[in-house]
């Protein structure tokens, strides 16, 4: 006999369950089937199969499977889907999850080391699952004379200013969550929350690391926001629109790497600024002010403010690529969907299945999210680099290359893109459009 | 919708304003500051003109507020302020506001804003561009010129000449 339930009865653990059931029906039936029902009767249904789906035929593609993938198609068009799944978070973090892994090995096999090796049987392959394992179960302090609204809102805030950005990133044709006029400009807008985001959380943490971090965090990123905004106006002239995915399609026959190389390369210096990576991670500089203004956060607010990190370097690697790599454009390797399958279904042995409804995506959104994600790994792996290779610099030459150097590079680059434009060459109604 | 919207927006602004005027910290006044400026920009994309929007975001969330932080951060508030507080002050500045707003409210009011039609599209920002650059280039250039005279202005007034940093590469 347990000691655990030394009371135990049969009788009072079967009146128990049949006490349960009959609470959770009571409930569903008055609070959950209401709120069901209005919440479908606020979603505006789609039609299926030339047929409204109702909701009393919402769960019919469970028993017809000729209606299963319609649904399902219609659903990746939704807004839902968008934010959380493809173009949006779970595409993104998936991606900077990988990034994380794969910065650990690459930087070890630059320097000669091994990198994570015990977790998982091939090359340490579970470290990440367990690194987050570690962050969940461990316990969120909370500095005693830290200003604890402030404290609990920055990794939040940091994570809902990332998602933000990597919201307005297009991936493929029409494959985007947020898609305004005014694209690059709500860019600048969501870039300019971060060094605010930083300041505030370390002075909220009270500390002297914290706030020697968040203020060097401070001065950088305002001296390279500059440049950053300045370095992008040349690409803005030539395409004539400030719209993300209009500015790909201007690059289907030439990326504008090609004719603005100096801005690309003033874009990239402060992308790894904004991003406080090697060799300019004062903000963080290990050696000298423990972590910089992380050094309060435990527990999973630093697995939020490194999540939100790792987003951000995906979408200014996705930002690049948009603007100066062309973004999705890459010539069509992705093969056809084939036909057989959509005319006759698929045979296996006596048993013919057909499919209405496929293919699920069309050929060019996966090409173009094939190049999209070749060409941002490309760059994520160069912003990656220099981790392994340079050592740090100080805080004034940051700061001189930032307002002297950066700022006449990207004047030089706006001046290329104005003579280019003026010599009639690229641009609106140019000669090479 | 959009009235709700105008509502949570206004009490959201006006709200934050009165905070980032009262309150005693001010760190906190200045993020109420940004909050009050960020419904602004909310206010701008109501009237469906996201690329002013993104410009209030930018500028005066970005780095109005970020100036703003630097120097409550940076230097002593007694430095900044007086503790003298004053009753009487409190009620003029009221006073002082509600006849401004009343001022500007009543010439808003007979500019023929009533008679203005709300269901045009929006104007681009594409036109406006251009606008600025052949009818209005006059005005741009005045501009233009102010504010690099004032960046110039800035500069020299900060330049140090008597500081000599032995550290410096250059």
């Amino acid at each position: 006999m347990s000691t655990i339930a030394p009371q135990f009865r049969l009788s009072r653990f079967i009146g128990s369950l049949f006490d349960l059931i009959f609470w959770v029906i009571l409930i569903f039936s008055l609070v959950g089937l209401p709120i069901v029902f209005i919440v479908l009767f606020y979603i505006k249904l789609p039609v299926i199969n030339g047929q409204l789906m109702t909701p009393y035929l919402a769960m019919t593609w469970m028993a017809d499977p000729s209606r299963t993938l319609p649904i399902v198609k219609n659903f990746m068009h939704t807004t839902i889907f968008k934010v959380m799944a493809f173009p949006g978070f779970g595409f993104a973090a998936l991606l900077a999850a990988a990034t994380i892994f794969v910065e650990r090995k690459f930087l070890a096999k630059i320097q000669l080391r091994v990198g994570p090796l015990y977790c998982g049987k091939i090359e340490g392959i579970l470290q990440l699952m367990g690194d987050g394992f570690k962050l969940m179960s461990k316990e969120i302090i909370i500095p005693a004379k830290a200003d604890k609204p402030i404290f609990w809102m920055g990794p939040l805030l940091f994570v809902g200013a990332a998602g933000a950005f990597v919201s307005l990133i297009p991936v493929a044709p029409g494959w985007v969550v947020a898609n305004p006029n005014v694209g690059l400009l709500a860019v600048f807008a969501v870039i300019g929350f971060f060094p605010i985001i930083a300041v505030l959380t370390a002075w909220a943490a009270n500390s002297k690391w914290t706030f020697i971090g968040g203020l060097r965090a401070l001065h950088q990123m305002v001296a390279f926001e500059i440049p950053l905004i300045l370095s992008l106006l040349g690409v803005v002239i030539l395409s004539g629109s400030l719209n993300l995915s209009q500015i790909v399609v201007s690059q289907e026959h030439f990326w504008w790497i090609a004719f603005l190389p100096i801005g690309a390369i003033v874009f990239f210096i402060t992308i790894l600024a904004e991003l406080e990576r090697v060799p300019f991670d004062l903000p963080e500089a290990e050696s000298e002010i423990v972590a910089g203004w992380l050094t309060e956060f435990s527990g999973m607010m630093y697995g939020l403010i490194q999540l939100g990190t790792y987003l951000k370097l995906y979408a200014f690697a996705g930002l690049f690529t948009v603007l100066f790599l062309g973004g999705w454009n890459g010539p069509m390797v992705w093969p056809p969907f084939p036909q057989d399958i959509i005319t006759q279904g698929i045979t296996i042995g006596p048993v013919t299945a057909k499919f209405p409804g496929l293919p699920l995506f069309d050929q060019e959104m996966l090409n173009g999210t094939l190049w999209f994600v070749i060409k941002t790994v490309g760059v994520i792996l160069l912003i990656l680099l220099p981790r392994g290779v340079f050592p740090r610099v100080r805080i004034d030459m940051i700061l001189h290359t930032g307002w002297y150097k950066l700022i006449g590079l990207a004047f030089i680059n706006i001046f290329i893109a104005l003579g280019l434009l003026y010599a009639g060459v690229l641009g609106p109604g140019g000669l090479l459009h | 919708m959009v009235d709700s919207v105008f509502l949570a927006l206004s009490v959201l602004t006006i709200g934050s304003a009165i905070v980032a005027l009262e309150i005693r910290s001010l760190i906190y006044g200045s993020i109420a500051l940004m909050l009050t400026l960020s419904g602004v920009a909310g206010f701008f994309l109501l009237l469906d003109a996201p690329f002013v929007a993104m410009f209030q975001l930018s500028v005066y969330v970005g780095s109005i507020a970020v100036l703003i932080l630097f120097t409550v951060m940076l230097v002593r508030r007694e430095l900044i302020f007086n503790k003298v507080e004053d009753k009487r002050r409190r009620y003029a500045g009221i006073v002082l506001m509600v006849v401004l707003m009343l001022g500007i409210g009543t010439i808003i009011i007979g500019s023929g804003l009533k008679t203005m039609d709300t269901n045009s599209s929006a104007v681009d920002y594409k036109k406006i561009g251009e606008d600025f650059l052949t009818y209005y280039s006059p005005a741009l250039i005045v501009m233009a010129l102010i504010l690099a005279s004032s960046i110039i202005g800035a500069m020299t007034l900060a330049r140090r000449e008597d500081v000599i940093d032995g550290q410096r590469a250059d």
